[in-house]
């Protein structure tokens, strides 16, 4: 029966695996003397450790159809922005990829209208930019127009 | 009517930009990239120089800090950008010693010596050799003899594995014969601290950061590093004077552009470089630092890291990995 | 003592004279701005503002300086009560009770709480700094890595008395936490660990970015989408202020977190944020209703946030008394100095007299200007929230990118937030604890260089920790913590012995 504990200490568990498994090339060193791989390796250990407890003792936890996802579309909607926002950042300019963000989330996520979407991206970007990286020296990334 | 306007536009914007690309540069703002946080010995030594090439190629010249894993990220992102002239990078001599660091651990360079097209040396800074005052040690002699009989005892602080402070130990440890124990600190701060609280021995430091601390009598300088002996401490001999061969380092800033910057901007940054360091408000900035200019360009520059870059190589290879039993 | 009061007369006269006065305000109000601003804290405010004041002279340099760095800490409470995402690193247990004051009404209380403990807080811990520096600072520089293991080890125990929730699963983000703060340069060897080629992690994966994403970001993600906009019970004028019942239970609160703050600060090293995550711990150990913690309890925000500003205090302590860069943000702070040719040390007491009394002096008018600045402005920034929902998170994630972007120019940053906050939604959902892990990505590299450090020091012998009085009485007193917290399981099998033993003895007698 999957509950929120169990798929979360599943999750931990393999976290834990895959630690242990990417520190087999570093040095492991001793007791008087750890290597680089010493510390993840004992941590990994305790995340396993704690994942597996979480696993066998989590029946007791919500089940996991029952926690609901409402906003998911709306989730990965603004993680995709983000995404796009560190692309363009430094390629289109701090200007030019925050108007296209606000435009994007506001027009299109939230269905506001055409004239406000625009106005209050290009508003919002200007203004925050001349705020930081004018008066505060802030450097902000330029696009290729220098924009 | 809205075509017409638009083909109208065209060829004046091809024209243009025709006529910014032949324009003398620069024209745009310059980044100076300083790979290290501010308040560091480079942002320090950055700041003066970018208002001094301000001034020469009236244009605006920032500093954008770009820390990161020793400096390599900054110094990484000079060497990928466009050498267009507009991104030019103040780095210190850990630029021989990562790429030398990588090839020691297997892992593909961040970046190659080689990416960098030198512009001029600004600052050369020796290092100076530092004991807290309550040791028995008065003169690098007796500390060097102290180390000879208990290796491995005395122990120091650095600024990180493989890092600047570490490397110019590493130097005199090879060049007296002796064997001290190493305890990396995350930075020189840290390892400043350490040795005020006199957890560890000994310390390899710039002259500037230290000099308040030999003044007020908690710190004692037993050697420097450096072919001349400091000019603020004009009683400290140089481990050279002292006969230990090849522990010469300093911790030197200098300018560089992106291999593959075109001649004629390359030329005229050198001569902007040139020209810059003989400005009075830099001569005043650098005074107030208590760093000493120390300008070479050309042939000098070259000679100067070479030479250091293959002592900064060969210790990297003598530290080699650190063992772990 | 007259002499101190003298030099105090001093320093108010350099403090108070316009022009310095004008870069204090100045500091102040750039620092405000700049801490309401998500992510960026007072040492990147410091950083970028450095070279402005290069123009200055020293006095007026630092305590410019200076304001930035107190209005740094005061406007990063703003953003954290106001919409759950920290202004800076430290704010982060601010987040948790100030957002459910806010949600209840009691924004503006929340905020007007914040920013008089920070008052309170300030002006307290710069008096210790004026009557204390020298023996303090001495103390502190005997922190060395076994002391700073010791220490570390007792923050980490503080973890288990920060949930509301399981333990267990407290712990499991605790350890997540910890392997997060595992990536990056191993500084005792040179390793690259978990950093797949991307030089940008060498330096490990930042708490900012972290504490923005899990906090800030994961809070966008799961509220933006609700078909029914969040329930913000907008306060009324008269509301704004915190009710009588609430001032009398901050006052403790105020209290203890200075003193907490102000001793974590002199450790050279230390971070802001493990002040603020000791001062919620020892809260809700000592409330007299813990559950309240983590639904809007007043002492959760009233001990952090004088937690955080008292340790700005005591971390001057060894920069001005001895001329040790004890963190990054003297560091900075003594770099300023430099540049305007004032050598930091022992002696600039007794050199530069006018300059550390202004100083100290500037940082009392600095705490009254913030408190004056701020507390109108509860009101400006409670209206923000009347704004509707849809147009505000766009803005805020416009300023949570800038932010996160701003600490080190680099966009690697912005994906590690963008992944943390999908996990931080993703751990909302299963009901699992953010604020551990944020704790686990401090301490990790802390504690694992400590101890190596130790262990090179000592050449391998564990006997240093014991052998040092200050980390032996450290670990002593975490040991008897965990004794301590072991005690109810002890007490419990006890009970149940008792009563096994009573109902045999029941039978017995009939």
């Amino acid at each position: 029966m999957l509950t929120t504990d169990r798929v979360a200490g599943g999750a931990l568990v393999l976290v834990a695996l895959f630690t242990l498994w990417e520190s087999r090339h570093l040095p492991l060193g001793s007791l008087r003397q750890p290597g680089p791989a010493y510390a993840p390796v004992v941590l990994a250990l305790v995340l396993l450790g704690l994942g597996a407890v979480l696993v066998l003792i989590g029946r007791r936890a919500t089940a996991l159809a029952g926690v609901g996802f409402p906003e998911w579309r709306h989730a990965v909607a603004i993680l995709a922005v983000c995404a796009f926002a560190a692309l363009a950042l430094e390629r289109l300019g701090y200007r030019a990829t925050v108007t296209l963000a606000l435009a994007c989330l506001l027009g299109v996520v939230e269905r506001k209208g055409i004239v406000f979407t625009a106005v209050f991206s290009l508003a919002l970007a200007l203004a925050s930019f001349l705020l930081f990286d004018t008066l505060l020296r802030v450097p902000l990334p330029r696009g290729p127009l220098g924009l | 009517m809205m075509l017409a306007r638009v083909c109208a536009l065209v060829p004046c914007l091809l024209l243009a930009a025709a006529a910014a690309a032949q324009e003398p540069y620069p024209t745009r703002p310059i980044a100076l990239v300083v790979p290290f946080p501010p308040g560091g010995v480079a942002d320090l030594t950055a700041r003066p120089v970018a208002a001094a090439l301000e001034k020469v190629l009236k244009a605006p010249v920032g500093v954008v800090n770009k820390q990161g894993a020793a400096g390599a990220v900054g110094m990484q992102s000079v060497a990928t950008s466009r050498p267009d002239g507009y991104t030019l990078l103040l780095a210190l001599s850990s630029i021989s010693i990562i790429p030398e660091a990588d090839k020691l651990f297997g892992r593909p360079p961040a970046f190659t010596v080689d990416q960098f097209a030198p512009i001029a040396l600004i600052s050369a800074d020796p290092t100076i050799l530092v004991v807290p005052a309550d040791k028995p040690w008065k003169t690098a002699k007796e500390f060097i003899e102290d180390a000879q009989k208990r290796p491995g005892q005395i122990a120091f602080s650095s600024s990180g594995v493989y890092g600047t402070l570490h490397m110019a130990m590493e130097l005199l440890s090879h060049a007296a014969g002796i064997k001290l124990r190493h305890v990396p600190y995350a930075g020189a701060g840290p390892a400043l601290t350490a040795i005020l609280g006199g957890h560890v021995d000994a310390l390899a430091s710039g002259p500037a950061v230290v000099l308040p601390h030999i003044k007020s009598g908690k710190l004692r300088p037993l050697g420097g590093w450096g072919d001349k002996r400091v000019a603020a401490l004009p009683d400290v001999p140089t481990f050279a004077e002292l006969g230990y061969r090849g522990a010469e380092f300093y911790i030197w800033a200098g300018v560089f552009a992106p291999t593959g910057t075109p001649e004629p901007v390359l030329a005229k940054l050198r001569d902007a470089a040139r020209a810059a360091v003989e400005e009075p408000a830099f001569k005043a900035a650098m005074d107030k630092l208590e760093t000493p200019i120390v300008f070479k360009q050309g042939e000098e520059f070259r000679r100067f890291f070479e030479a250091d870059a293959r002592r900064l190589g060969e210790g990297v290879r003598r530290v080699g990995k650190v063992e772990t039993q | 003592m007259a002499e101190t009061l003298g030099n105090l007369a001093l320093g108010f006269g350099v403090a108070l004279s316009p022009p310095v006065l004008f870069y204090a305000f100045v500091g102040c109000v750039v620092g405000t701005l700049v801490g309401v601003l998500p992510g960026v804290g007072p040492l990147a405010g410091i950083s970028l503002l450095l070279p402005a004041t290069f123009g200055l002279d020293a006095t007026r340099a630092i305590v410019m300086l200076a304001g930035i760095y107190y209005g740094a800490m005061y406007g990063g409470s703003t953003t954290s009560i106001l919409m759950r995402i920290p202004g800076e690193a430290a704010s982060v247990m601010t987040c948790i009770d100030g957002y459910a004051m806010a949600r209840k009404g009691r924004a503006g209380a929340a905020l007007a709480i914040a920013a008089v403990g920070s008052y309170v807080a300030g002006t307290v811990s710069v008096v210790a700094l004026m009557l204390l520096a020298p023996p303090l600072a001495a103390f502190a520089l005997r922190f060395g890595p076994p002391e700073y293991f010791a220490l570390l080890t007792l923050g980490l125990l503080v973890l288990a008395y920060m949930s509301s929730g399981s333990m267990l699963k407290a712990l499991a983000m605790a350890a997540l936490g910890l392997l997060f703060g595992m990536i990056g340069i191993d500084q005792m060897t040179g390793y690259f660990r978990f950093a797949y080629g991307i030089v940008e992690l060498g330096d490990g994966i930042g708490v900012v970015p972290v504490a923005v994403g899990l906090f800030g970001l994961a809070e966008i993600l799961a509220t933006a989408g609700q078909p029914t906009p969040p329930e913000i019970v907008k306060p009324r004028l008269r509301e704004l202020l915190p009710s009588r019942q609430e001032w009398r239970e901050s006052a403790w609160p105020i209290g203890r977190g200075t003193v907490l703050g102000f001793l974590i600060g002199i450790v050279p090293g230390s971070a802001h944020i493990i002040a603020s995550f000791v001062s919620y711990a020892v809260e809700r150990k000592l409330a007299k209703r813990p559950e309240e913690f983590g639904r809007g309890a007043v002492a959760g925000v009233a001990g952090p946030e004088s937690a955080n500003n008292s340790a700005t205090s005591g971390a001057f302590v060894p920069m001005l008394a001895l001329g040790v860069p004890s963190g990054p943000i003297p560091a900075v702070m003594l770099a300023a100095l430099m540049v305007h040719g004032v050598s930091p040390g022992p002696l600039l007491v007794t050199q530069q007299p006018e300059l550390f009394w202004g100083f100290i002096a500037s940082m009392y008018v600095g705490n009254v200007v913030l408190l004056i600045l701020n507390l109108p402005l509860v009101g400006v920034f409670v209206n923000l929230l009347r704004v509707p929902y849809p147009i505000l998170y766009p803005s805020i994630l416009v300023f949570c990118i800038l932010g996160v972007y701003a600490v080190n120019s680099s966009v690697v940053d912005i994906w590690i937030m963008l992944v943390m906050g999908a996990l931080g939604y993703v751990l909302r959902k299963l009901d699992f604890e953010t604020a551990p892990i944020v704790l686990g990505v401090v301490l990790a590299p802390m504690l694992e260089m400590a101890l190596r450090q130790s262990l090179a020091m000592s050449d391998g012998r564990y006997a240093i920790f014991v052998a040092r009085p200050i980390s032996g009485a450290l670990l002593a007193g975490a040991g008897a913590l965990v004794l301590l917290g072991l005690r109810p399981l002890v007490t419990r099998t006890l009970d149940w012995r008792a009563r096994l033993a009573l109902a045999a003895k029941g039978e017995e007698h009939p």
